[in-house]
Formats: structure tokens, sequence, C-alpha cells
């Protein structure tokens, strides 16, 4: 096996190690994630129990696949090792990494991507799970392009999520009392609430979602389910996708450049 | 200064300040820092200079915040020196070249680099890879090390579950096996108990001798220098006051020699004081430290008029000199 590759397969398979370490806490995280899963396929169904057939321009059938596909965009793009990068600088454990001759974005990416191979192992046993308990309809998509195009968005998706966490993760350099502070602030709420895990963006005024559709957010998970369900294709699929490489291109040069800055400031702290 | 061959690490009037943020107490002073930071520049290293050559094992002392763990940072690449001239193995640190780090260890007795988790084997594993050592020289790295410390039966152990003087152990075998060229150890006894501070301490001498690994390391622990160290750098407040042989201090720094005289019979304390001053009186011995001109003189005199069955004159022990040392630069 070709060196570079067997160096990121090691990181890779000691970061799954790790995740394994923590077998119960994984599980209740797991719990956690199905619960709520079941909370939106209860409300939903229950929305469209009466003789409703369309709610802001979903069916049953779609919008049900849109909670269930939140399973898999969520363990895609969302599950990631790398937001331990801030506590890393605030407690100074960094400086084992730096000084390793290995590029320490790939180090996280690798780690992250271990991390969502676990995540999506869980993911599928759940969604078979969910799927024969509640048989709930299952919107699937046939269009080969369709899922071609998801393919690319939720690969994207991965790399806007890296960077914005990476940004934030870069805050400690200046303010290592805000390691956690940040994270919970940026990555939990605004994704949370922006990027379509509570409801479809699409219910949201116009107005609104026009603004929303300039920042990286919808692009996280929104965007990625809107192109399964067809309900986004063609042109502006391509012009989402578009402004998705934007996106990904502008994050990942700021992400380069507040890292630069923060090292050179950075005083490696804990004596 | 122009680099010579020989020369590992070659340091010439490096600076380092720090901006440190005042902050005051409670979360009013909390909020006023935020908005209006007090910004005050702390002076780390004030241009300092040495050489270190190839194989070399040296020593920094000093008390806490003289710049010995900044010195050894800034040598390591992971801080950026303010001014002055910093190579070492022909690099320059903060680049972080790979080629450069392939050849250097840090190893700082309160930072962990194994994973907390997993059992030691797991880093070592991933160590491998990263610093692409080849099977064969990874085993017998591995084996020779895990024998010289004595850790065979801890691999499998989760790291959580070792003790302190087991994990440092670990943590440097972690570091040696890509065999760096150049060690740098900031308190690798730290918090250890006598028998393990002193396994550690062989353990780097011999490392040491056997590769002619250039180390440099950092202690506050006088033992650690005076067993290990051939030469030693001591450093406060961000200067070097002192940088050469061990015995050189003595001769450099010492200004009183030691009479230790035993008695034949009890004598008045007072009477010594005439002669030097008393350190210690415990019948029957008398310790008293005169100044080095006149200890010839000091030690006719008590041989003529007092009961003394023996009598030495010693040189002061090197870690009263270093004490006394830095206690005077505080002084200053």
């Amino acid at each position: 096996m070709n060196v570079l590759l067997k160096k990121y397969f090691q990181i890779f398979k000691t970061s799954f190690n790790q995740e394994f370490a923590y077998r119960l806490s994984f599980v209740m995280w797991r719990v956690r994630n199905v619960l709520q899963v079941l909370v939106a396929l209860f409300l939903w169904d229950t929305i469209f129990s009466g003789d409703r057939n369309e709610l802001f321009g979903y069916d049953r059938n779609k919008i049900l696949t849109y909670v269930l596909g939140l399973v898999f965009v969520k363990a895609f793009v969302l599950s990631a090792r790398s937001q331990d990068v801030a506590g890393e600088i605030a407690r100074g454990e960094i400086i084992n990494n730096l000084l390793k001759p290995v590029d320490y974005f790939k180090y996280w990416l690798t780690r992250d991507v271990s991390s969502k191979v676990l995540n999506l192992v869980f993911a599928v046993g759940e969604f078979f799970l969910l799927y024969l308990i509640f048989k709930p309809p299952f919107y699937f998509q046939e269009n080969i392009f369709q899922i071609f195009l998801f393919s690319v968005s939720i690969c994207l998706a991965i790399f806007i999520y890296f960077s914005i966490l990476f940004i934030v993760n870069t805050i400690p350099f200046w303010a290592p009392e805000l390691a956690w502070g940040g994270h919970f602030l940026i990555t939990v709420i605004m994704v949370e609430f922006l990027s379509g895990i509570f409801f479809p963006l699409d219910i949201l005024p116009d107005k609104f979602l026009n603004i929303l559709n300039f920042t990286p957010f919808p692009y996280l998970i929104f965007f990625p389910l809107q192109i399964y369900l067809g309900k986004i294709s063609g042109f502006s699929a391509i012009k989402g996708i578009f402004v998705c490489v934007s996106w990904v291109l502008i994050l990942l040069f700021l992400m380069k450049f507040v890292w630069q800055k923060g090292l050179k400031v950075y005083q490696v702290y804990g004596r | 200064m122009r680099a010579s061959v020989n020369n590992t690490v070659v340091v010439n009037g490096l600076v380092k300040n720090f901006e440190v943020t005042e902050k005051e107490p409670g979360f009013l002073g909390g909020m006023k820092s935020l908005v209006s930071p007090q910004k005050k520049t702390v002076q780390a290293l004030k241009s300092i200079s040495f050489n270190v050559e190839s194989g070399e094992l040296i020593g920094f002392i000093g008390p806490n915040g003289a710049g010995k763990t900044t010195t050894l940072k800034i040598l390591s690449g992971l801080l950026y020196p303010t001014s002055g001239f910093v190579q070492v193995l022909g690099f320059e640190p903060w680049r972080r070249d790979q080629k450069f780090l392939k050849q250097i260890s840090l190893v700082m007795g309160q930072k962990n680099q194994l994973w907390w988790d997993l059992p030691a084997r797991d880093t070592f594993e991933l160590n491998k890879a990263i610093y692409e050592i080849p099977d064969t020289e990874y085993r017998e790295n591995l084996s020779e090390l895990v024998k010289i410390l004595e850790v065979e039966d801890l691999l499998g152990t989760q790291v959580r579950r070792l003790s302190l003087g087991q994990r440092m152990r670990m943590e440097l075998i972690a570091a040696l096996l890509h065999k760096p060229k150049v060690l740098f150890l900031d308190e690798p006894t730290i918090g250890l108990d006598v028998l393990a501070q002193q396994k550690i301490r062989d353990f780097i001498y011999d490392y040491n001798k056997k590769y002619s690994a250039t180390i440099i390391l950092t202690s506050h622990n006088m033992d650690d220098l005076i067993d290990l160290a051939r030469r030693v750098i001591i450093i406060n407040k961000g200067k070097i006051l002192f940088d050469g042989k061990l015995e050189d201090i003595i001769s450099k720094f010492a200004k009183d020699k030691i009479i230790r005289v035993y008695l034949d019979k009890s004598v008045d304390v007072k009477r010594f004081s005439e002669i030097g001053e008393i350190r210690k009186y415990n019948f029957p011995l008398v310790v008293i430290s005169v100044p080095r001109e006149v200890s010839a003189v000091a030690a006719a005199e008590l041989l003529q008029n007092f009961p003394v069955r023996d009598l030495t004159i010693e040189e002061e022990p090197v870690e009263d000199i270093i004490r006394r040392v830095f206690k005077e630069d505080y002084i200053k």
C-alpha cells in the first residue's frame, strides 16, 4: 500500500477505535438521534392525518422522506470529530499534532471521515428499524442525474461544514475561554436552525429564504435533501451547486487564513 | 554568526515577546477586557545566544517563568521568534518543514501525546504510519525501547489506567520510535517519585550515549542536571546567566569553601563564628563556610585552636551555588 495512503488509513483506524472506546455514549447519542426523528415523524404524520394533502408544497410522502432522509444526511455531513480541535487549542494539546509530519487539516478530515463512517453504519440500521416498525411512505428518487447531483451536494456540504468548524475552532487562539461557547453559538444554534434540521426551510417566507440561500447554512442539509426529493432540479440545482462550490472555496480560503493568523498569535498555553 | 557544520542548534540574539491581556477579576472585569483590552508586552527572552553541537546533552535550568520552556517551544517550531536567528538541523523551526519534523521530537512532562482511551500500542502504530517508519525498523525500535523501559506487559493497557511513571515511559517511547536526531525534553521528571525519576534519567543518559542524539532538556529539578548534563545553561528572567560545564559553575560562582570539622569534645559554638559562617552544628560535626581565599588559613587556625579529630575542605554543592545565583539575580 502507498505510504501516504497507509498514513491516513492508520489515522482513520485509530480514530475509529477511539470512538469505540466510548461505546455507551455513542449509543446514547444515536438513541437521541432516533428520538428526534421519531418526534418529527409523529408530528408531520399528525399534521397530514386529516384530509390535508399538501402543505408548504410537501405531500405526506415527501415530508416523511425529508425527515427520514435527515438521518442519513446528518450522519454524512454533521458527524465530525474536528470540533475537538478548539479544546485541543485551549488546553495546549495541539502541540503534539503540530509537531508531527502530517498535514493538520488532512489529519482531522480523516478523523471526520472515520466518524462519518461509524455514524452511517448506525444510520443505516436505524433507518431500517424505523422503516420496518412504522412503514412510513418513502419517496425513492429514480432519476440518476438527480441522485448524482445529490451525491455531489453531500460532498460539498461535508467540506462546508468542515471549514465552518475549523474557522470556529480558531477562536481559542485569541480567547481560550471561548472554546465551547463559540461552538455552541455557531455550530449548534446556527447550524441546527438554519440548515433545515428542525423543519424544511421552504416553509419560511420567500424573502427570508432568499437571503438564507446566500449563506452557507442551507447547503449543509436542506439543499441536498431538496435535490433528492426532486424539488430542486435542472437549472436551479446547477445554480445551487455553483453557490456551494463558491462557499467551499471561500470558506476553505478563510479557514487557512485565520488558521495561519491564529498560529502566529498562539502562545501555546499551559506552561 | 555562521553556523559550523557540527552545530545542530544555532541561536543568536533570540528575542521573544508575548502580548498579555490584563484582566481584572470578576464578570465586570471580564467584560471590560473584552471591550477595551489592556495589553502588556512581556519579554520572555531578552536576546539569548548559544550553540549546541551534534550529540551534546545540555540542560536548561532556571526557576518558573525563566524562559526555559519558551526556548524549547521556539527550537521545536511551536512559537515564532519575535526577532533573532534560530536554526535547528539547518531548518528554521517555525516553518515546521516535514523533513525537519521527522528528525525531532518534543516531550513535555505535562502534555500527553498518547491517546488517552486507547492502549499505548495504538499511538505507537499511529506514529509508525505518520513518521513512515518501515516495519522492521519499527519492530526493532519498539522491542528495544519497551525492554529498556520495562513496559513489556503494559502495551495493551488503556493509557488512562497507567500510572504517571509508566505513562511517562510510554510517552518517551512514542517520541523516540522514529529515532529523532534532536530530542527536546521539557521537565521529563515532573511529578514522578524518586525511583521513577532515576529510571527516566538513566534512560536519557544511555540514549544520548548510544545513538549520539542531541538532547536538550529543561528542568527545575537540580538532580536531573547534575546527573545528566555535561553542559548547563542557567537562565533567569529571559537572560542567560551561565553557559558552560557544570564544574565551571563552581569556579565562576562559588565564593566560599565548606570546612567540615569533627570535634573530639564539645566546644562553645560561638567561637567558630570568628573563623567563618556556621552552617550547621551537630556535635561532633561542625560545618563552616569561609571565603575561598582564606580557607587554608582558616583550616590551620581550626587545627591549632580547637580539639579537632578530623577536618575536610570541600566545594560548595552545585545546587546551593545555583540557588544562590538565582537569589542574587532576584535582588539585583
